[in-house]
């Protein structure tokens, strides 16, 4: 069994419930069916049990420590805004040819993290890949604390953080307006209304499993607390009826943003004339390259998570096997756009687009762009053996490597396209300072310690989406596989 | 206040009585004084009695403050005009007609004066022997006037003292005093000359000595040598055709005449139509200069070998038997002769005499004397040199047999020989007086040091070059109560009176103008600057000879000791400016190197490391002369073997009484205020002078250097850079034949784009922005600018690097100075750079003898900006009249704009420089252009504000705008005529003509950006036969 009743906090008594699900139900399967998603033949109150027992119990203690380590890192992150907005941009590296630096390639880098969890929920579901459910609910959490991540760069790397608002189309008496023509402002639309659907959506998705955790609640406010965010929830017919359309509907509508988001964030580049940003090819390999890393990330993450709570059953290894897949797949994406990349350079016999990849290749930063290369298109390749997509430890690895290798990717892009441009007269280096790396470790502070508070207070994974799944929510389950059989 | 008396309002006599209230009517006393005071003092009535003076008086005083403030407005208590002072206008600019001595000679200026407070430096263009550019020093010295490390107060054996007692010594001295010497920097001020006399008749045994840094004048040396009379050579670069520079930095900032030279060499080369002529340069030189850049044939070689190289020319035309020529210096020879007079043999300063007596015999013999070349008799006496004179001085001195000396704008102490010891000597002087701008190491080794008065805030006069009277009149009160004048000084010490330097000097124009009447004449005198008809009479002295001997060169390694281009010989080592122009070839910042070529680098095991944008050198020492200094080293290609090149100026050491800036942890002010500790030249490179010997030689022979095995880190703002001119088509070049055979050279294999001259196949394709360019809307076409369509042309045949643009725009448009680190970091604020290319036949490797190419590099204000259309707040928009504007109060600072420049001209606040510019150098910034905050861009803006002012004016005065009014900064200081800017929509203005030149090509066409700044590519005129004998 996952999870045992010695979980439970002293001096409290077995409910009636738990006893009773901790007894053994076996569903047979017929033979020739797909394997189950969920594994260890869990009934429906097990998996209530199972995911809403750790929002109610004493977190274990690798939580606290893990709180502690990530809040500590939020507090530096906040010292050096703090410190930045104070004395100017110039603590950072940032130089003349390089005007963009580290924060727009974590801006970047962590837009691409909050891809897998809309991806997931939105596009796996109009598929019908119904294994999604088991991840999707934290791969969800996680793309809303990586886009806030992401959101947080682009607003402290401006010059003038306390005007920042002018990017923004309110009405004023100076009858200014945004200048739409700029990617940048197409990127606080994206970013920001990607950030909205994804948040409805998390949430519509969140509803029936609020109020499950409202009628398990034993204290007054918690019920209270988790009955306002129900928003009444009684699990009528009429409100599954509602609630299935209205998540249908979020999921078609953030579908294309799931594309549009990155593609959007790709135009900062592709739509300006600098050697090495100009590329049409951008979209397409932002959008392969942000899949990539968001599902590393969610590996990253629920590895740890399924281990720590003891929900291997529910995120099986299957699961994380079709995640290897796709970052298989992803990651084949960009490796072959990097190698596209250098083609068109080739072919277009222009000699600054050709200088631009060549320095890439042989330059000064030769050590970034080969990181990014062994990371991003090597290292996923051993997925094509099964027996490394299964194993753990390398899937955990693998999963940090990939995300290595697409920072490294943010940074090639960026910074190694401006150090050398058109007039060689203006060339220079770029030196990142202990401010710039101070804030990306800080970053991942803010993100870690909102998935944290997540992984205490909500459901980790989508109570009610994980029962559908099981075999015996299917009605017609015996009956379409006798059918099949004739 | 002065109060003045109520008037009693209440009506006398009888009659009906009108009441308001009932206390009014019972006449309640309070309610009576209420009513008495319902006006203010005074307001209702008017004035009586003995106050009546009283207000007048008050009157009087207020007229006479007006007149007053009209000098300098008081710092801090307000005090506005009763009345307007005579011709000035708030925010109106005046000009006034001034002069700078530098190296002792007046360079004729105009200085822009707002309220009193004078903000920018340009050339005299009425001025006869000026052509109205200005070049580095001209530019920088306005901030020399503000430097807030510039000495306030007299001092006295280092303790604060006042004029009072300077006075007192003065008149003290005028009696019992033995011998009084006088060390001054040169100057040809016919004021000084006269009060040299004076000072000499009070003193009969008075020992002057002009001094000079760099050592002595050998060009006056060597005519002396040729001519037995020491004579000023003027050159006419216009009219030459050939012209052979023997280690002649002629074109550099730092040269004597430099703006002037580079103006008459620059239109020698102008290339109009394709048969236009052009004058061709041979140069000889060991290091890199700017002349260098411009040569047409350039040979490396050790600076004591071009001494042969001159003795071979010479032998070679026949006037001298000396080394057999090489092929090199035969075909110059030929070329030299061929040339009908009009060609110019030039030595350089670091030559010797002998080598410019041969250069004067070798005019002589070519017929250039007359056409070409002028001989000027300055009509001053022959001189001992320097190298003599000064060494006596110090053994008179030691000797106990100078009781005063009096120092006037020189710094021995620093730069003195360091085996003369002459801080030594100077302790056994019982009164040393320096007059100086700042607390220097002479300052702090004499008894007394007086604050000198800057140029800007003191009369005095001077000539040009040719002579010409020029008159300095002040545009400001002395910043210090204590300043006072060179001339003011030489004054009290020759008369033990003080006089102001406006009667001295009117004293000794009143001889000059001899006319009816003086007033009148004076006044035009300093509304023009100079006095016609004054220049030097040429001299014809009898045919020259020279009978020395010419030195071959020596072994061992030489170091060769040189002015700075940027800090000159350390007068200017404090300005910011100065300390962050990039030298013109090593492009470095904030330090001064010791400069070998690679070979020798390779030879001593030097190296000189990039990484990570800045350069790692090794520290060597230096050993010469008994001395060592420790200097990082730096290798260029094109310098010559065995040699070492050090520039003077570095390794000051100026005291100041300004607190340092001390900011807590975190707050970074402290670190990015480059005046925050101490003086800005205090530890910043080496003093090099202390290695020459006791006659101050500029070459060393035989130094020694080692390696020391540690590393310095040194800023450039360019990396070591070589272009591929044919995969990149930065700078486009051909030779003169290849140019009359295709003027339109530059325009070869220019990718095609819409809309310009190469017809494509592409041509017809539609443009997606041509109808709906913003351009074409109506609120542009409406607008009163759009009859005006700025551009700039850019002559890369004329433009010779020197820096001038530079500092000019930095004047002109309140450029902040970051520092070294800053600088290292990339974030330097030029708006304006010269981009420096070694240019190689091969394009891959840096050879020995690379060409150089330079490149000034403005906003090229496209026309399709690829800045404008990723601003996300519209910070920086195109304006009606064609140039792309920044508006910093809009802007947020995303950085997108210098992204997407691809000619990365954009330039970055990333710290608050604004913010800690010390009070005085904030009064040096043009009202007329905002200070920027940090976090917003900048760039060039076409010096939109004299664009604007120009358009205000002609609207005032309710007239068109004239061809050519406006002129940028830049091109306004360029001595060489290579920058022209003006209007494209005037077919005949300067810059549609420059626009039509045949030369003409525009910088990265290729990106459809539609750039309005057209370069004009250059053209060299190699001697073909020596290009045929493999000779370059």
């Amino acid at each position: 069994m996952p999870w045992s009743l010695q979980d439970r906090p002293k001096g409290e008594k077995p409910s009636d419930c738990e006893v009773a699900s901790s007894t053994d139900k076996t569903v047979t399967l017929p033979a020739g069916a797909d394997p189950p998603l969920v594994t260890g033949n869990l009934g429906f109150h097990d998996i209530t049990q199972l995911v809403s027992y750790h929002t109610e119990k004493r977190p274990p203690s690798a939580w606290y420590m893990a709180i502690a380590v990530s809040s500590t890192l939020l507090c530096v992150l906040l010292i050096m805004i703090a410190y930045l907005v104070w004395n100017g941009i110039g603590v950072w590296g940032n130089n003349n040819p390089v005007g963009w630096g580290w924060p727009i390639v974590n801006f970047v880098f962590w837009v691409g993290i909050g891809h897998a969890g809309t991806l997931i929920s939105a596009i796996l579901f109009l598929f019908r890949q119904k294994w999604r459910t088991a991840i999707n609910r934290s791969a969800e959490a996680m793309t809303l604390f990586a886009v806030i991540c992401a959101l947080l760069f682009p607003t402290i790397h401006v010059g003038r953080i306390w005007v920042i608002y002018w990017t923004l189309p309110i009405p004023n008496q100076m009858e200014m307006w945004p200048q739409f023509k700029s990617p940048l402002l197409w990127d606080v639309f994206a970013v920001s209304v990607y950030f909205i659907v994804s948040l409805i959506f998390w949430y519509v998705g969140l509803i029936p499993d609020l109020a499950t955790l409202r009628d398990r609640a034993r204290t007054a406010l918690r019920r209270r607390v988790t009955g306002f965010f129900a928003l009444g929830w009684t699990g009528a017919n009429r409100h599954w009826r509602n609630y299935e359309k209205t998540y249908l509907l979020l999921a078609a509508l953030a579908t294309p943003l799931v594309l549009s988001v990155h593609s959007v964030v790709s135009f900062d580049f592709a739509i300006s004339i600098i050697p090495g940003w100009h590329t049409t090819i951008f979209p397409p390999y932002f959008v392969a390259g942000a899949i990539f890393s968001g599902f590393a990330m969610v590996m990253t993450l629920l590895i740890l998570a399924r281990k720590i709570y003891g929900i291997q059953n529910i995120i099986t290894m299957d699961h994380l096997e079709k995640m290897a897949i796709i970052i298989l797949l992803t990651g084949t994406m960009v490796g072959f756009a990097y190698i596209t990349e250098f083609f068109i350079a080739w072919y277009s016999q222009v000699e600054y687009e050709q200088y631009a990849f060549l320095n890439r290749a042989t330059g000064p930063y030769a050590w970034a762009y080969w990181t990014m290369m062994s990371c991003n298109l090597l290292f996923p390749q051993f997925f094509w053996i099964k027996r490394l997509r299964r194993s753990i430890p390398f899937l955990f690895i693998t999963s940090i490597v990939v995300n290595i290798g697409m920072w490294f990717e943010r940074f090639v892009i960026t910074v190694i396209s401006l150090h050398r441009d058109f007039l060689p007269s203006s060339w220079d280096y770029f030196n990142p300072t202990i401010v710039d790396v101070l804030t990306l470790i800080g970053s991942f502070g803010l993100f870690l310690t909102l998935f944290l508070v997540f992984l205490r207070y909500l459901p980790m994974v989508a109570i009610a989406e994980v029962k559908m799944v099981l075999p015996e929510s299917d009605p017609h389950y015996h009956h379409k596989h006798e059918s099949e059989e004739h | 206040m002065i109060s003045l008396p109520i008037v009693d309002g209440t009506p006398s006599g009888s009659g009906m009585k009108a009441w308001r209230s009932p206390p009014h009517r019972e006449q309640d006393p309070q309610f009576v004084e209420t009513v008495a005071e319902e006006f203010l003092p005074g307001a209702s009535d008017a004035p009586s009695g003995s106050n009546r003076r009283q207000f007048m008086q008050l009157l009087g005083a207020s007229m006479a403050m007006a007149g007053l403030a009209a000098c300098r407005r008081p710092v801090e208590r307000i005090m506005p005009f009763v009345d307007r002072p005579e011709e000035t206008i708030p925010g109106i600019p005046l000009q006034y007609a001034t002069a700078m001595n530098f190296r002792g000679t007046a360079r004729p200026l105009v200085v822009k004066s707002y309220d009193g407070r004078p903000v920018k430096i340009e050339g005299n263009n009425q001025h006869p022997n000026a052509s109205g550019a200005s070049g580095v020093f001209e530019q920088a010295s306005l901030l020399q006037l503000y430097d807030p490390d510039r000495s306030k107060s007299t001092l006295r054996t280092g303790t604060t003292a006042n004029w009072e007692d300077f006075l007192s010594l003065c008149q003290r001295l005028q009696t019992g005093v033995r011998r009084v010497a006088v060390l001054a920097a040169p100057d040809n001020s016919p004021t000084r000359a006269r009060l040299r006399a004076q000072l000499e008749s009070q003193f009969p045994n008075t020992l002057w000595v002009d001094y000079r840094s760099e050592g002595d004048d050998s060009e006056l040396l060597g005519t002396q040598m040729a001519y037995g009379q020491a004579l000023q050579v003027a050159y006419d670069f216009e009219n030459a055709d050939v012209i052979v520079s023997l280690d002649a930095d002629f074109l550099g900032p730092h040269a004597k005449n430099g703006s002037l030279d580079t103006h008459s060499f620059a239109r020698g080369r102008k290339l109009n139509g394709a048969q236009d002529r052009m004058s061709r340069l041979y140069v000889a030189e060991s290091t890199y200069s700017v002349t260098g850049i411009m040569a047409d044939h350039r040979r490396r070689m050790r600076s004591d070998a071009v001494s042969q190289m001159a003795s071979q020319l010479a032998t070679a035309l026949g006037v001298y038997d000396g080394a057999t020529p090489d092929a090199f210096a035969s075909s110059i020879a030929s070329d030299l002769q061929g040339a009908n007079g009009n060609c110019i043999v030039v030595a350089g300063e670091s030559q010797p005499a002998e080598v410019h007596a041969l250069c004067a015999l070798m005019n002589d013999a070519l017929g250039a004397v007359g056409t070409t070349v002028t001989l000027l008799d300055t009509g001053m006496p022959v001189q001992a040199a320097q190298s003599q004179a000064l060494p006596a001085l110090v053994e008179e001195m030691r000797a106990g047999r100078v009781d005063v000396l009096l120092m006037l704008g020189v710094n021995p102490v620093y730069d003195a020989p360091q085996s003369l010891d002459f801080q030594g000597a100077l302790e056994r002087v019982s009164d040393t007086i320096h007059v100086g701008l700042h607390v220097d190491e002479t300052a702090r080794a004499s008894t007394w040091h007086i604050p000198a008065a800057h140029f800007l805030e003191s009369w005095g006069d001077g000539r040009s070059q040719d002579g010409t009277l020029t008159a300095i009149q002040p545009l400001i009160a002395p910043l210090y109560e204590d300043a006072r004048s060179e001339i003011e000084i030489l004054a009290v010490l020759g008369s033990g009176q003080f006089q102001r330097g406006y009667d001295l000097v009117r004293d000794s124009w009143r001889p000059i103008l001899s006319g009816e009447d003086f007033e009148t004449d004076w006044r035009r005198v300093l509304h023009d600057g100079y006095l016609e008809g004054t220049s030097y009479p040429s001299a014809t002295p009898a045919a020259s000879s020279f009978g020395g001997q010419v030195q071959g060169p020596g072994t061992g390694l030489e170091l060769v000791l040189r002015l700075d281009p940027t800090v000159l010989d350390g007068s200017f080592a404090n300005n910011a400016w100065c300390q962050e122009l990039p030298d013109p070839v090593t492009k470095i910042v904030w330090d001064n190197v010791a400069v070998v070529s690679p070979k020798t680098a390779e030879d001593l095991e030097l190296s000189c490391e990039y990484s990570k944008g800045r350069y790692y050198s090794d520290v060597v020492t230096l050993a010469a002369n008994d001395q060592v200094i420790e200097l990082p080293v730096w290798i260029l290609p094109g310098h010559a073997d065995d040699t070492v090149s050090v520039t003077l100026g570095y390794g000051r050491d100026i005291s100041t009484t300004r607190p340092e800036r001390d900011t807590p942890f975190w707050d970074k002010d402290d670190e990015t205020d480059i005046y925050a500790r101490g003086t800005l030249a205090t530890g910043v490179g080496t003093n090099v002078s202390l290695l020459r010997d006791l006659a101050a030689h500029p070459v060393i022979p035989g130094v020694e250097l080692t390696k020391t095995g540690r590393k310095w880190t040194i800023v450039t703002t360019q990396d070591h850079g070589i272009l591929d001119t044919e995969a990149r088509p930065i700078i486009r070049s051909a030779t003169l034949d290849e140019y009359r055979e295709d003027p339109a050279f530059a325009l070869q294999g220019e990718v095609p784009t819409p809309g310009s001259d190469v017809k494509t196949d592409f041509q017809d394709y539609p443009e997606l922005w041509k109808d709906r360019h913003p351009s074409q809307s109506p609120s542009f076409r409406d607008s009163d600018y759009w009859q005006n369509q700025w551009g700039m042309v850019i002559d890369l045949n004329s433009c010779t690097g020197c820096n001038a643009c530079i500092v000019a725009c930095q004047a002109e448009n309140n450029i902040q100075v970051v520092g070294k680190k800053e600088v290292g970091n990339g974030r330097e604020l030029h708006w304006l750079r010269v981009d420096r290319y070694f240019v190689t036949e091969g394009g891959e490797e840096l050879d020995a003898d690379p060409m150089i190419a330079v490149q000034p590099m403005p906003c090229q204000h496209c026309e399709n900006a690829p800045c404008e259309s990723v601003c996300p707040v519209a910070a920086t928009v195109h304006s009606p009249d064609g140039t792309n504007q920044m508006i910093y109060n809009r802007c947020i600072g995303t950085r997108y704009c210098a992204n997407n420049c691809p000619y990365k001209v954009r330039r970055y606040n990333y710290y608050n420089w604004s913010k800690t510019i010390p009070e005085t150098v904030q009064m040096a910034q043009n009202p007329n252009v905002s200070i920027r905050f940090r976090g917003v861009m900048e760039k060039c803006s076409f010096c939109i504000q004299r664009i604007r002012g120009a358009q205000k004016r002609a609207g005032l005065e309710k007239r068109a705008l004239q061809r050519d009014e406006v002129a940028s900064a830049c091109q306004q200081a360029c001595p060489a005529e290579a920058i022209t800017f003006g209007d494209l929509n005037d077919e005949q203005s300067q810059v549609s003509q420059a626009m039509r030149n045949a030369r003409s090509y525009k910088l990265l066409a290729e990106l459809n950006i539609k750039p309005r700044v057209s370069y004009l590519a250059r053209v060299s005129n190699p001697n073909n036969a020596l290009e045929s004998a493999g000779q370059t």
